[in-house]
């Protein structure tokens, strides 16, 4: 059959590689990052943690302030699930998209519950005698992230 | 709240209120605005850096979702900003999705069946 410009798909021919070296590449690659964790060779460790309706890059001894109330009292500890990446220097865990609550734990406690400076809340038609004013101010709550902790059981 | 305005408008109250107003007026739209704004920004940053790992920004945004990553333009920008490497295995994740959907896309080859020719000769 003749060579028409429908032939061969527009994006280059690619092959991907052997799926049974990539099995034996897969086992080598989790049993190294096993090893390293276990033997707690890894620097900072930082996570991205869902919480609040947002996510949040952060690492141990960080500060976060959400425009929100949380239910807990000053003081009280706080373990963060919806943990969505996890990474040190030299290796990434990636979840898919949560890890699980026995690979990663992540410490908070809950430090101050403040209002937001007065913001002003004004529409403004001219010629059309249509003045509204508002002053609001957003309860915030201040957490500081303690440890983030990984352990050595992934498959 | 006019003390650093320019001209007669931090001094007279007549010209204040008018500003004032205004003020006040543009703070409350530009914060709805300030949301497109940034997220336009993390656009550009995350395209940029895919673009230095080979990959375009349609590209890999669609096949991080396709392989069930759910990590956002702003967590994005900070990682590419901060984290090269962790961008750069995201970024090898998002390019060996794609060649998985190219050749899924392919499926076998062959021609379909029931077709006895697809050449059309001309006769003129």
């Amino acid at each position: 059959v003749a060579k028409t410009s429908l032939t061969s798909p527009p994006w280059p021919e690619v092959k991907l590689p052997d799926p049974v070296e990539e099995a034996k590449y897969h086992a080598e690659v989790v049993r190294k990052v096993n090893g390293l964790i276990a033997a707690g060779e890894y620097g900072r460790l930082f996570a991205v943690v869902h919480f609040a309706s947002k996510q949040w890059k952060i690492t141990s001894e960080d500060l976060i302030m959400m425009d929100n109330v949380l239910e807990a009292e000053c003081g009280d500890r706080i373990r963060m699930e919806k943990v969505l990446l996890v990474g040190a220097d030299d290796f990434t865990l990636i979840g898919r998209p949560l890890l699980g609550k026995d690979l990663v734990r992540v410490e908070a406690t809950v430090i101050e519950k403040t209002e937001s400076w007065p913001k002003v809340n004004m529409h403004f038609w001219r010629r059309h005698n249509f003045q509204r004013k508002k002053i609001i101010a957003n309860p915030q709550t201040v957490l500081r992230i303690n440890t983030i902790e990984i352990y050595p059981c992934l498959s | 709240f006019l003390q650093h305005f320019r001209g007669r408008k931090n001094r007279c109250y007549r010209l204040a209120v008018r500003s004032v107003r205004r003020a006040f007026v543009r703070s409350t739209k530009a914060r709805r605005e300030k949301k497109r704004f940034l997220r336009a920004l993390w656009i550009t940053r995350i395209e940029a850096a895919s673009l230095e790992h080979g990959l375009k920004y349609p590209a890999f945004i669609s096949n991080l979702v396709k392989s069930q990553v759910e990590l956002n333009r702003k967590v994005l920008a900070d990682l590419a900003i901060y984290e090269p490497k962790t961008f750069k295995s995201l970024a090898a994740l998002a390019q060996r999705r794609r060649q998985e959907g190219f050749l899924a896309a392919l499926g076998d080859g062959k021609e379909p069946e029931g077709i006895f020719s697809r050449i059309v000769h001309q006769h003129y």
